[in-house]
């Protein structure tokens, strides 16, 4: 379970680049010297520096600036002469260069999100120290910004070395208490009147209840903790500030880094205790509100038709449903067993996504049924996912298939009645991991060009191929129903139509690598598909911990915006903060948007360009004239467009932080994922902290 | 060894900025101090002088336009010095959802003091201040005078050696002044630094040492108290027990030296001695007093 919940392999991967396995380092025993060596030589550094009183000197301030300057102009300087060199040359003093490391770190570490996060810190330190040096050279001349520079640089290092952990827990301590005081208890209660009234609106006939509980309770918590989150961290210094109680916290020997960092553990203490409370309810919340059971009597069962020599020897099965609870029955079809004395136990039919265990005892005429509890409705299901290909009509290889004309491409089409096929290529199958059959899931979309029978649903085939021998056996055809996931096993012995079995490992799987392959079976209609539409369901996690990980995504987007909170209250009055706050989150939100736009991927062009073709009613897809107006248009919209790029890149996408998708439709977050997200949260809130710290740092509390 | 001097402000200058970068005011011109060690050091002068000006630039919570403030021989931006500095500000601003002693405790903990001193120094500070009884109260139920306490045993956490009060008795009544004027003169004894600011000219007169004298910004005046108060040519003489022809005798012996006879006359005693006398009378003899109140 664990780990299932760290998952290392993918961490790394995502971390160092796919061939970090194949770095020196990542030998059980460089890796733990490294890292002993690492651990030790940080604790002596800020033994070392805690040791030592006074700041930064000048002396030293002038060299930490030299220093500096002349990296950033080395950088700038190689970095044009890099991009004006041939690229044969670059690509050889590359290799070069990358080649060392890739023994030490593996041979693609600069794919690695590690690489990245390096190159940003750096392009950001860089930035901050040449707009400081700056503004500081403009206002008091070169010679003094250059020592200032070099010794805040200095001082906000030691600043931070120097924390003490009892001030830091003294001041998280407060801001608990000031989130007492400002009455977060309200947010709770709110949460628990919501949920009271949350049977008025949650609709009980719903294909998929679990869903719709799920979804309610994550989106609630989410927005509740979220503003909350964003009141308590944005209001709180610059209510101290206005009521002066920093005097008497800065005059102590508290270190800014201290003041910012006890506020956001403090808030996001706070958050965390109102995250597993609400947690906790919204479990047992989902797991009550679904909780049901059927009952089934004798009345309620017919037989089913059967020949007479059957029905003599007690061998017609019964066909019925359960009595209605929640709004649905379900089907149920009781066959007797070979010898006719017992009756098999069975399952129920699916109905809401969910199945009841049916339970026979007979004693002597009287035949008594018993019907358990849902099962199934909470699920976080493990897929494992393949690659996806397509096949055009006459069988040949294509990139994608056909369009019929959805605004939204995210799905291709296939032809029915055709060679056309949508093909997924799975890799590292394993036959102990499928003892018994591949699940196989799918939920497709379905285009009718002409109505037909809309109560059924269109014919598909579902088959395997070996992607080493090329040999094809067809599974099974099955009725394609829109909306649903359509569970399908494929059989661990297959048959192929000249009446021999292949076993499916054996014959199909070729070193872990299978080929699946759908069509739709009706000329004139197609099959809508997406990579994510067909899986294995290799294995279910718990649905508990799936749950705990969901929250932990909450979490996740909470500590951004305190942190975000934070950083705005320590330079802006109090509303002006919970502004800004609230524009970043909303900008976060839709920060994938603004890119897409601000790249012109969308359609209609810049602000400006869009302004001319709605006094125009010119359609979003047509050419503008081309003329001056057009190419001012275009220009301004250049600007605006850069802007909106570099603010896209720096607001937190919130949007992908929500894992509450994956929870309500029961699937399991992989941990891999968690991991990245969290280490995308540091790498928010730590370039947060600092300038949270640098703003504080050069504020007149006073004035 | 360490030095003397335990605050010298060097050309100290404070111009106030609107958000344009505009000069606004001109808070402080100039400034050159010192504060030794082991003295009662006032800063003297009207409202808007630049007096808290001065002891924010001197504590950091301002910086300066020009100049330098050394507290200790470090910058006013540095914090460590703050380990050894008390300051009092000019009303008390704590937090109202704490009570007393959560309050010293947060303090204490924010000069990292521990557990067990932390205790002990909470709980001789809340006897030392009177509040023992109220020590469980929220803040917010504080009168003024006992919210002035608890920020003077706030600023006496870390036993700091230079206390800085702003305004130490503003907002006490006569006893409360009385007591903190004798709690500032303590303190010297213990050999700590204390500099306050106020405009209650008795308060400075009774308690300091040196004083500075600012107007607008600039410093008009800086000496020892006694010194700058003394005028020296004029003689007092106290005495008791004289009749009016000894009395008559004594004007006629001045004038015969050519001295000139200011004022003979029965003293009038401080409004402030009075109030004092009269409250500790009462303290002892409890009920309704007879004398000097008038009959109707």
């Amino acid at each position: 379970m664990v780990v299932d919940l760290i998952d290392v392999t993918p961490f790394l991967t995502w971390l160092f680049g796919p061939g970090w396995t194949e770095g020196f380092l990542f030998h059980t025993l460089p890796l733990s010297v490294f890292l002993l060596v690492m651990l030790g030589g940080l604790v002596w550094l800020v033994r070392a520096i805690r040791a030592k009183e006074g700041l930064t000197s000048p002396t030293v301030g002038v060299w930490i600036s030299v220093t500096l300057t002349a990296a950033i102009l080395v950088l700038l300087i190689g970095l044009t002469v890099w991009k004006s060199l041939p690229a044969e040359t670059t690509a050889s003093i590359s290799a070069k260069f990358v080649q060392p490391l890739g023994w030490l770190l593996g041979n693609q570490w600069y794919a690695g999100a590690a690489y990245q996060w390096l190159k940003t810190a750096i392009g950001a330190t860089g930035l901050v120290f040449a707009t400081a040096l700056l503004i500081l050279a403009l206002r008091r001349g070169p010679r003094e910004a250059f020592v200032v520079t070099g010794q805040s640089l200095g001082d906000t290092v030691l600043d931070v070395l120097r924390m003490s952990p009892r001030r830091v827990a003294a001041l998280a301590l407060l801001a608990v208490k000031e989130s007492i005081r400002r009455r977060v208890v309200v947010v709770f209660a709110l949460f628990i009147l919501l949920l009271l009234f949350a049977g008025w609106y949650l609709d009980p006939q719903s294909v998929d209840p679990a869903r719709l509980y799920l979804d309610f309770v994550l989106t609630a918590t989410t927005y509740l903790v979220l503003l909350l989150a964003l009141f308590i961290s944005a209001l709180s210094l610059p209510a101290d500030i206005k009521n002066r109680t920093l005097y008497t916290i800065v005059t102590k020997p508290v270190r800014t880094s201290e003041i910012i960092l006890g506020r956001i553990l403090g808030f996001l203490t706070v958050a965390t205790v109102l995250l597993v409370a609400m947690g906790g309810i919204s479990y047992l919340f989902v797991l009550r509100g679904l909780a049901h059971e059927h009952e089934l009597t004798a009345d309620l069962l017919q037989p089913a038709e059967g020949t007479k020599a059957e029905k003599d020897a007690k061998q017609i099965a019964l066909r019925g449903a359960t009595s209605r609870v929640h709004h649905h029955r379900h089907k149920v079809t009781i066959t007797p067993d070979a010898s006719g004395a017992g009756i098999v136990e069975r399952e129920t039919q699916p109905e809401q996504g969910h199945v009841h265990p049916i339970k026979v005892r007979t004693e002597g005429n009287q035949t008594a049924y018993e019907i358990g509890r849902e099962q199934g409705m909470l699920l976080a299901r493990v897929p494992v996912y393949g690659k996806l290909s397509f096949r055009d009509r006459t069988g040949q290889p294509t990139e994608k298939g056909i369009s019929v004309g959805d605004e939204w491409t995210y799905r291709s089409y296939i032809e029915g009645g055709t060679l056309a096929a949508a093909v997924w290529s799975f890799e590292g199958l394993r036959s102990e991991d499928f003892p018994e059959h591949l699940p196989v899931e799918l939920s497709i979309e379905i285009f009718r060009t002409y109505k037909g029978n809309i109560e059924k649903g269109i014919l598909g085939s579902l088959s395997v191929r070996n992607p080493k021998t090329g040999k094809k056996v067809e599974v099974r055809f099955f009725e394609g129903k829109e909306f649903v996931i359509d569970v399908q096993q494929i059989p661990r012995r297959l048959s192929t139509p000249d009446g021999k079995t292949v076993d499916l490992f054996k014959d199909m799987v070729d070193e872990g690598k299978l080929e699946v392959w759908l069509q739709c079976a009706e000329p004139m209609q197609y099959f809508g598909v997406a990579q994510g539409d067909l899986y294995l369901r290799a294995r279910d996690a718990s649905f508990f911990l799936n749950f705990v990980k969901g929250y932990v995504g909450i979490w996740l987007q909470t500590a951004i915006v305190i942190a975000l909170g934070v950083l705005f209250s320590t330079f802006l009055s109090a509303p002006v903060a919970v502004l800004a706050t609230l524009g970043a989150i909303f900008g976060g939100f839709f920060s994938d948007f603004m890119y897409r736009l601000a790249t012109g991927k969308t359609y209609g062009g810049g602000p400006f360009e869009s302004i001319i073709r709605l006094v125009t009613q010119a359609n979003v897809t047509s050419e503008l004239e081309p003329g001056l107006r057009t190419n001012v248009a275009k220009t301004l919209d250049q600007i605006v467009e850069f802007g909106m790029r570099l603010l896209a890149s720096v607001l937190p996408d919130f949007s992908r932080f929500n894992f509450a998708e994956f929870v309500a439709s029961g699937f399991n977050i992989p941990g891999d994922t968690l991991m990245a997200y969290t280490c995308r949260t540091l790498g928010f809130v730590i370039p947060i902290f600092v300038a949270a710290y640098l703003c504080l740092k050069n504020r007149e509390v006073a004035q | 060894m360490q030095s003397d001097v335990i605050i010298e402000t060097r050309n100290l200058t404070k111009v106030y900025r609107d958000f344009w970068g505009r000069k606004k005011v001109h808070a402080l011109k100039a400034l050159d101090l010192e504060v030794r060690r082991g003295e009662i050091f006032g800063l003297l002068g009207p409202n808007g002088s630049g007096k808290t000006t001065t002891i924010k630039l001197i504590l950091g919570l301002l910086f300066p336009t020009a100049g330098q403030a050394l507290v200790f021989d470090r910058d006013a931006s540095d914090v460590s010095k703050n380990e050894r500095i008390g300051y009092l500000p000019e009303e008390s601003y704590l937090y109202k959802f704490l009570n007393a002693e959560e309050t010293l405790d947060f303090y204490g903990r924010l000069f990292d003091i521990p557990r067990a001193v932390r205790r002990q120094r909470v709980a001789d500070l809340i006897e030392m201040v009177g509040l023992n009884w109220a020590k469980r109260r929220q803040l917010k139920e504080y009168s003024k005078g006992m919210t002035r306490r608890i920020g003077l045993a706030q600023a006496l956490i870390n036993d700091p050696e230079l206390i800085v009060l702003d305004e130490p008795t503003s907002g006490l009544d006569p006893m409360g002044t009385r007591e903190m004027k004798d709690l500032i003169l303590k303190l010297r004894e213990e050999g700590k630094t204390v500099l306050m600011c106020s405009h209650l000219l008795a308060d400075v007169q009774d308690v300091c040492d040196r004083i500075a004298i600012l107007y607008q910004g600039e410093l008009k005046e800086m000496g020892r108290v006694d010194s700058l108060l003394k005028v020296r040519d004029v003689t007092e003489i106290r005495a008791s027990g004289l009749s009016a022809v000894a009395q008559e005798e004594i004007r006629q012996a001045i004038e015969r030296h050519q001295g000139q006879v200011l004022s003979l006359d029965n003293p009038v005693t401080t409004l402030e001695d009075l109030f004092v006398n009269i409250i500790r009378e009462s303290e002892e003899h409890p009920g309704r007093r007879v004398r000097g109140v008038s009959q109707k």
